[in-house]
């Protein structure tokens, strides 16, 4: 369970994320959606701990993790945008250190399961620096995998995938239902209407929506472009 | 602390894995070989290698060209430490992790005490070479190796709190050269100023330290100095680290 209440982040003074409130029940996936800049990664870098909110709490499965970060992180899976890799390390030797620090026992088989949920066996002795594209999006799946966490935050999981390892991630995510909890920020759509539950749109930093695909009659591209584009909001900046 | 153990293996192998691990040891011992070829010509020529000065004692910091290579090699070898994870990215992965950061700060500090005695380790060979042609105080010799160590706890501390703080690499390296550049500096005051601020100038002096250990003379006052720096460079780092969450 992902749980978050009044949640503010300001960076100076300019406010990122405004006051934002919600919940992600256990064995649910939601869609984070918004368009650049309205505070998707700067959300997720406070619930996974890289960033201190400047108020309001957060709770991963029933821990506080403002005040427990580390007890938070240990129950948390999270691939962040861009996935950045140490480039010299080869796929298997980066997964055992990401399993070493996360203090994962078995650390040899929990290797080559994350590495096959992830799709990533036939690369493993590749060096990192070296991979395309789609295959460091997927080490970095394989990476918050390893620890077998019950919470997966998931910044931009499907950029640079190509539409095969887009359906791949697709169904790995859509296994997931009921046993995981799934918190995903996208630009696509599609996406969220292929594998969410749910979708929360936050826009300038504040929710603006957190609604199921079906629940309106309107697609959800139109909900979107309706609840995020200026001149439907008649915001003048 | 399981974590900073594995921490420290991983900047260990990436150090050891790249090409920087070997243009460094290698310029680092032509460097010295230089200085030792240049301190032997010297002592040879010029009668006064009597008691505890000779050329190995000014290899060990008898000489400004002990601190000279230093003054580069130690941001060189400690910039990459925090500040490179920054520019790669990587300390999001690292942060979010479930790390401490006391444990992030201890792994690099290690690796960082490592990469220092690797450093020196092969410059054993000049003692033994002295060996070969006359005798050797070899007290002497492990109370400079013992002086080094503590000497280099107290700059990669340095070296590692830069690198905390600075945004990228070079940042890094620049300050932690201006900084070990500044304290050596003061450390010539003793032989400048008086009264209370050439005690002051002398208890900092880097020189002194080293003079004083490549003698033989196990000073604990420099002792006290170098891990009180180190303690305070390696516990500020970690402050650094805590308090990024929040910048």
């Amino acid at each position: 369970m992902i749980g978050v209440e009044a949640l503010t982040r300001g960076y100076g003074s300019r406010i990122a994320v405004d006051n934002v409130s919600f919940r992600v029940e256990p064995g649910e996936i939601v869609g984070f959606l918004g368009p650049n800049g309205a505070g998707k990664t700067t959300t997720l870098r406070m619930l996974t701990g890289y960033l201190a909110p400047t108020s309001g709490d957060i709770r991963i499965d029933g821990i506080d993790a403002v005040t427990h970060s580390i007890r938070a992180r240990e129950r948390l899976g999270y691939m962040a945008e861009g996935v950045p890799l140490y480039s010299d390390m080869r796929v298997h030797e980066y997964l055992r250190h990401r399993g070493a620090l996360k203090r994962v026992p078995n650390l040899a088989e929990a290797v080559d399961l994350s590495l096959d949920l992830a799709g990533v066996a036939d690369a493993r002795t590749r060096i990192l620096g070296q991979l395309s594209k789609g295959y460091r999006q997927r080490v970095g799946l394989a990476d918050a995998l390893i620890a077998d966490p019950p919470i997966l935050i998931l910044d931009e999981p499907t950029s640079g995938l190509d539409p095969n390892q887009v359906r791949q991630f697709r169904e790995l995510v859509r296994g997931f239902r009921g046993k995981k909890t799934v918190l995903l920020s996208t630009h696509i759509l599609s996406e969220v209407e292929a594998v969410c539950d749910r979708v929360i749109i936050i826009r300038e930093g504040k929710k603006v929506a957190d609604l199921a695909p079906g629940d309106s009659e309107k697609s959800l591209e139109d909900v979107f472009a309706e609840l995020t584009t200026t001149a439907a909001t008649g915001d003048p900046s | 602390m399981r974590t900073a153990w594995v921490v420290l293996k991983r900047e260990l192998s990436s150090f050891f894995v790249s090409p920087l691990a070997y243009v460094v040891l290698t310029s680092w011992l032509v460097w010295n070989g230089v200085v030792f070829w240049v301190l032997a010509e010297f002592y040879s020529r010029n009668a006064v290698s009597s008691g505890a000065s000779n050329p190995l004692s000014g290899f060990f910091g008898g000489s400004a060209l002990f601190f000279i290579p230093l003054l580069v090699f130690v941001p060189v070898l400690t910039m990459r430490l925090v500040a490179g994870e920054k520019q790669s990215g990587t300390l999001e992965t690292l942060m979010t992790a479930p790390v401490s950061e006391a444990s992030v700060i201890l792994g690099k500090y290690g690796a960082g005490l490592v990469m220092w005695c690797t450093l020196w380790l092969p410059t054993l060979v000049y003692a033994w070479i002295m060996s070969q042609h006359g005798s050797v105080d070899w007290g002497a010799i492990e109370a400079s190796y013992f002086g080094i160590f503590f000497l280099g706890a107290y700059f990669m501390a340095i070296g590692l709190l830069m690198s905390v703080l600075a945004p990228t690499q070079i940042i890094a390296a620049v300050l932690s050269f201006v900084t070990i550049g500044v304290l050596f500096t003061i450390g010539i005051g003793e032989f400048v100023l008086d009264g209370v601020a050439r005690e002051v100038c002398a208890y900092l002096s880097m020189w002194g330290h080293m003079q004083s250990f490549s003698k033989g003379v196990v000073d604990t006052r420099y002792l006290v100095f170098d891990l009180s720096v180190a303690v305070l460079a390696v516990g500020l780092s970690i402050g650094a680290l805590k308090a990024r969450r929040a910048g």
